[in-house]
């Protein structure tokens, strides 16, 4: 694509998500979620093939879809409480259409299905920015609006997500999916505190950016989107196959990388509210999420995965250019020990 | 003959069906029965029918004699309707398939620990080996536009392949709207899972189809869809081509998966895409190649596999003249 034209592109989604970020006005929030699907649309096809489309399509009809629920949600609002600001939601209605809404743009449970279709469907450059940059801006909502919505909904969404993702992750053999299920199941341990301690959400956010744009880097270093092309990074780089390792872990939640730092955070917020049973099971879903970063990892770091001559040398005929790995890789495992510097996040 | 004779009575008594007149015989030679029924074995008697055999013989005799081909359901035999019996076991066999489902999932992908669905590579997709594998396939022809070509599927000599076999005809349908006609094709159903869901073939790992055929020396088309959920994308497909050799001899086809080129509508498309591998649909011989007449195609098995000697990602080039939008 032109250069001018796709830095126009891109800059449009990140206006459109500032927009929706620093609105208080809920038309502007809906004018924002707009103008970043519109111009999200180009970036996910950039190369183009008739499954780029599909998944683009998918992703347009489900996004438009949340928005017009998002629009609905904000007229009963104005209904019934006479004015356009975001302050809290005022209709009970209203509060599980726009969570329902939010819910469909994340990729909560139920509504989970759209995002291993189009991750799968994309390249793995644009799939990084749908899983990581397009949940901002929803998420920035709920926040706004989390002292009214229904918390038997949300945590009937988180729990099932977290459920699902650890479930639907479990036997695929395409990265892409991998990630798509794993950014299910984060939603859903974000989404469950929020009502709680919404500052625990954003540090689990910021967190789980960090390690997701650490993994899709890690992967289009090495070219590969499947577990079999992975397994053979420890031919071309062994120390790729070092740091999956420690990312994979870290993502899975296992101390002492940083991925621990959120679930222990959130489960003891989770505790400190009298919910004991509902941490107890998200913990051990959990561990579904873990039973597949670590099949990924035994295939590509724990084991020399055997391989024919051929496919030693794979070529790349282009250098891949990644930016920030190193302090990327370095944030997404050393950052527990920071755990007590927390309280400047309230 | 008198093999022949033997064996349609010992069929007919057992179906409680009258006998066929002998001016029959010498068509029943040339009535090739339709694919679900080709085989001369006799059905097993049912146990609770054995006994009413014998009252029966004697009735056989004073029926009126009528044509009657081998192995078609007798009219006099009506199968057991039972609407609930049905229901029951439709959902006791899906249900039973939801478990296999939900338990292959603790396995691993497809039922298979990882390591070995990771190690595989080489795979048989479609073998043919007996009824239920024919099962699998469905057979067109320009019939469904109103031709005159015809196919047939059955089963090989010993079970150990499956013979497409038929006439093409390239005479036009004259509704006024076709121009051109005679094709025949066989395609794979599209894998279910349990309630009907529909599944697809991950092919990632590998390379290359590998067709063991034996042919009548005409260029066959193989064409693979994708699975998707647009109804626009139903009409796009990869196709490449298969020349059979036409010998006694069988004949190993190994095409690439990076030559299949892209058409859509059944025309061959100026912006070609690669063939994706990760959800595949169903592939699809098909023979249009305007020659009248009849033909045949033995498929004895249809697997992939990894060529390590196969470097190539895709073997077609898009053309910045042609297709400008693919290359701003």
């Amino acid at each position: 694509m032109n250069p001018l034209i796709f830095t126009t592109i891109l800059m449009t989604v990140l206006l459109g998500t500032m927009i929706v970020m620093m609105s208080s006005h809920w038309l502007m929030i809906w004018i924002g979620f707009e103008m970043n699907l519109l111009a999200i649309i180009p970036v996910l096809m950039k190369k183009y093939n008739p499954r780029t489309m599909e998944a683009s399509t998918k992703y347009f009809l489900t996004q438009a879809t949340a928005s017009m629920l998002l629009m609905m949600a904000i007229i009963i609002n104005l209904m019934h409480s006479g004015q356009w600001t975001i302050t809290k939601v005022f209709n009970p209605t209203a509060s599980i259409i726009m969570t329902s809404a939010l819910a469909m743009k994340l990729g909560l449970t139920p509504f989970h299905f759209w995002v291993p279709e189009v991750t799968q469907g994309i390249s793995l450059t644009s799939g990084l920015i749908l899983l990581t940059w397009q949940k901002l801006a929803p998420m920035s909502i709920l926040y706004q609006i989390s002292p009214s919505i229904n918390l038997n909904i949300l945590l009937t969404m988180a729990v099932l997500s977290i459920l699902v993702g650890g479930w639907g992750g479990l036997n695929q053999t395409q990265l892409r999916k991998i990630m798509a299920y794993s950014s299910i199941a984060h939603m859903g341990w974000m989404t469950a505190v929020l009502v709680y301690n919404p500052t625990l959400t954003m540090l689990n956010m910021l967190i789980y950016i960090m390690m997701t744009l650490t993994m899709f880097m890690l992967f289009i270093h090495s070219s590969s989107t499947t577990t079999l092309s992975l397994s053979h990074t420890w031919n071309k780089t062994p120390l790729t196959t070092t740091l999956i390792l420690i990312t994979l872990l870290s993502m899975g939640g296992l101390p002492p990388l940083s991925g621990f730092m959120p679930k222990w955070m959130i489960i003891q917020e989770l505790t400190k509210n009298s919910s004991i049973i509902l941490p107890t099971l998200m913990a051990i879903m959990a561990l579904l999420n873990l039973y597949f970063y670590m099949r990924l990892t035994y295939s590509t770091s724990l084991t020399m995965f055997p391989s024919t001559n051929n496919m030693k040398m794979k070529w790349q005929f282009e250098t891949k250019r990644i930016t920030l790995l190193p302090p990327l890789i370095v944030m997404s495992s050393l950052l527990l020990p920071l755990t007590p510097m927390l309280s400047i996040l309230d | 003959m008198a093999l022949v004779h033997k064996l349609l009575n010992g069929t007919c008594i057992l179906r409680k069906c009258p006998k066929p007149s002998v001016a029959s015989y010498p068509f029943l030679g040339t009535r090739f029965a339709d694919y679900c029924s080709s085989s001369l074995q006799k059905p097993a008697p049912v146990p609770g029918k054995a006994s009413s055999q014998r009252k029966t013989e004697g009735d056989l005799q004073g029926h009126h004699q009528r044509d009657v081909a081998l192995d078609i359901t007798c009219p006099e035999e009506k199968p057991e309707v039972s609407f609930d019996k049905a229901i029951k076991d439709e959902l006791k066999n899906h249900f039973w398939r939801l478990k296999d489902d939900i338990v292959n999932r603790w396995i691993g992908p497809e039922g298979r620990p990882l390591h070995e669905v990771l190690l595989e590579q080489a795979r048989v997709v479609w073998k043919f080996r007996g009824k239920e594998d024919l099962d699998k396939w469905i057979v067109t022809s320009d019939k469904t536009i109103g031709g005159r070509s015809e196919a047939f599927l059955k089963m090989g000599k010993n079970n150990q392949s499956a013979l497409l076999y038929g006439t093409l005809s390239s005479d036009t349908p004259q509704d006024g709207e076709s121009s051109r006609s005679g094709y025949c094709a066989m395609i794979s159903r599209i894998p279910r899972g349990p309630f009907e869901r529909k599944r697809s073939y991950d092919w990632s790992q590998f390379n290359t189809l590998y067709l063991r055929v034996r042919g009548d020396g005409r260029p066959w088309m193989v064409n693979i869809r994708e699975d998707t959920d647009i109804i626009q994308r139903k009409n796009q497909m990869y196709s490449y081509f298969m020349f059979t050799r036409g010998g006694p001899y069988w004949q190993d086809v190994k095409i690439p998966f990076s030559k299949f080129f892209f058409s859509n509508q059944g025309r061959i498309r100026d912006a070609q895409y690669q063939l994706l591998l990760d959800k595949i649909s169903s592939i699809g011989f098909t023979l249009a190649d305007k020659v009248d007449g009849p033909f045949f195609l033995e498929i004895d098995f249809i697997g992939v596999f990894t060529d390590p000697a196969h470097t190539e990602e895709f073997a077609y080039e898009n053309s910045p003249e042609l297709n400008p939008r693919l290359f701003k």
